[in-house]
């Protein structure tokens, strides 16, 4: 059987994978298309385009603006996929607890991951509102009066990450919570029985074998937020300042509202650069703790 | 501690977390029924007289001058119908598309197999903008520029690599015995797929399909640069923010309105959308 079917499905094999193949094709010749613009001078409304090279990027290099758009973005992403992980792990092992809310609660783990992210940060953008903002209600209990949020270049950063954390751990939760299901009883008696005490088994046990999933989480989310544009544009925009300037928020005002498509698309091939080798290491990363507990995830 | 009082600190735990993560949405559906004085007080309020103005501003049915907000329209109903229309569309381009190729990808042992899955999935992760930048000139260029048509076409990059990769893993839980012992009574391969695997593969297809709208539903940086009229929800949510007037009540109507859809998926497959979300790691 499935000798005969590689010899007489080739055919079907091309009807099956051709409109897929065609509809992505043409985002492929758009990426290259894409790719040819940045090593251009064009402009949006003008008809000629010069051939330049290397000129865009080297005039982004050439630029303290720039590397402070590329720290941006590497301080955004890697601050809010670390917390997440923390915090992701902290509540998936809450939830795969016995307690009875948290079996009848789980689907509220969802809750933020269903929703629009520019919905989320024009949600938080409300209440962080410095003067009327409901989270700035809550932080005066605690002594803490008008904190500006995302009004000052010093907290802009953190209300920014802060949205990312609150939408995104629980996508944390729930690939931990599979990590964590598939430890099974046994595994947990054979380790007390070997005599490990409750940290011992949570540092010697779990944690190396839910590390995998972690680790897969965080390539997911990395690569999303070196990406993030929603939230960042819609709170900050990149300001104040260009305190939360992150490359494709910058990208985006270079060939939309300054017109420079050949710039912009350069910031993009550096931005698309960033994403592959983070999420390089992480795949190597994932690799090897895999390799380390055998098999899972 | 007794194991009582272990139980309920875990128990007060997730009442926290839950907390947490339903309070702002709780907050914003009371602010979408507030006055704008309500709104814009503090502290906050907690307690208030419901309204319905908000919503009727939203959606352009208060009468004329009876708001706050003088001369200033809104039509939200149509931004809605637009990202129904192109989420819908989109996610139906991508079942036409990528089932089949799930199937073959499922099913079919070829040279570079693994390689060609990764470079789909690959796509969800592309940057959005690189691919919009040419987009929009070639968008202008052939008239596609603010249509239904392109907008699905584009919404693809984000769909279709899902609904492959999710069919793909749905087409691997059904047991190839059961193609086989079809194969065996004499059934070609088309009244397979037809009679047998689509049936079976329904349920995770509604599933994954529920996932997908959502992903679609969601986004935004298409509908900013390649709409003018036809924009996407969260596009018109953005906009507005932008009047001169402080416009948070009115905002909170449109955000409760752009989050009800993807709740109501919650209720509707809540088992298919934490598969699709952590990409089949949790079955």
């Amino acid at each position: 059987m499935a000798r005969n079917k590689v010899k007489s499905g080739n055919m079907f094999l091309l009807i099956t994978l051709l409109p897929a193949i065609l509809i992505l094709g043409g985002f492929i010749v758009l990426f290259l298309w894409g790719f040819y613009q940045s090593l251009t001078d064009m402009r949006f409304g003008r008809s000629r385009v010069d051939f330049e090279g290397i000129e865009n990027y080297a005039r982004l290099v050439g630029r303290s603006r720039f590397w402070e758009s590329v720290s941006a973005t590497a301080i955004y992403a890697f601050s809010a996929v670390i917390c997440e992980s923390v915090l992701g792990l902290a509540i998936a092992k809450l939830f795969n607890t016995k307690a009875v809310l948290a079996q009848w609660l789980r689907p509220a783990i969802l809750l933020p991951l269903v929703l629009p992210p520019l919905s989320v940060a024009l949600m938080w953008t409300t209440m962080m509102n410095p003067e009327t903002g409901v989270m700035n209600y809550f932080l005066s209990f605690v002594g803490i009066e008008n904190f500006p949020w995302t009004a000052k270049a010093e907290t802009a950063m953190f209300a920014i990450v802060f949205i990312d954390v609150w939408t995104f751990t629980p996508f944390f939760a729930l690939i931990i919570f599979a990590g964590l299901r598939g430890i099974t009883p046994d595994i947990i008696e054979g380790a007390r029985m070997n005599g490990a005490k409750a940290w011992g088994i949570f540092w010697r046990v779990e944690l190396p074998m839910v590390l995998p999933y972690i680790l897969l989480a965080a390539l997911f989310r990395i690569i999303d937020s070196l990406n993030q544009f929603d939230i960042i544009f819609g709170t900050t925009q990149g300001g104040p300042g260009n305190a939360t300037d992150v490359l494709s928020v910058s990208a985006y005002f270079t060939a939309f509202q300054n017109l420079y498509f050949g710039r912009g698309a350069a910031i993009m091939i550096v931005n698309w650069l960033m994403v592959l080798l983070t999420a390089m290491v992480v795949v190597k990363l994932w690799q090897y703790t895999r390799k380390r507990v055998g098999g899972y995830a | 501690m007794h194991s009582r009082s272990i139980s309920l600190l875990l128990n007060v735990l997730v009442l926290i977390v839950v907390f947490v993560l339903a309070f702002p949405i709780v907050w914003i559906l009371m602010n979408s029924f507030k006055q704008a004085a309500d709104v814009n007080s503090y502290p906050p309020a907690f307690f208030f007289q419901p309204t319905l103005e908000n919503y009727k501003v939203l959606f352009d049915i208060a009468e004329a001058g009876a708001t706050n907000y003088g001369t200033i329209k809104i039509q939200f109903l149509k931004p809605v119908t637009s990202s129904v229309i192109i989420s819908v569309g989109a996610v139906l381009l991508s079942l036409i598309a990528g089932v089949p190729a799930g199937y073959a990808l499922a099913r079919y042992n070829f040279q570079g197999k693994e390689d060609l899955a990764f470079f789909i999935l690959g796509f969800r992760f592309a940057p959005v903008l690189l691919v919009i930048i040419p987009m929009f000139q070639f968008f202008q260029a052939v008239g596609l520029y603010d249509s239904y048509l392109g907008m699905i076409w584009v919404y693809q990059l984000i769909t279709l690599p899902m609904i492959i990769w999710l069919s793909r893993s749905y087409v691997e839980d059904i047991p190839l015995e059961i193609e086989e012992a079809a194969a065996i009574c004499g059934a070609k391969r088309s009244q397979i797929i037809i009679k047998v695997v689509l049936p079976l593969l329904r349920p995770g297809l509604v599933g994954a399909s529920l996932l997908v709208f959502l992903l679609a539903w969601h986004n935004f940086a298409l509908g900013l640069i390649l709409t003018a009229k036809n924009t996407p929800v969260t596009v018109a949510l953005l906009k507005l923010l932008n009047p001169g007037v402080n416009f948070y009540p009115v905002v909170s109507a449109g955000l409760v309105v752009s989050m009800i859809v993807p709740i109501c998926l919650i209720l509707l497959g809540q088992r298919h959308l934490e598969r699709g979300l952590t990409f089949g790691a949790l079955k």
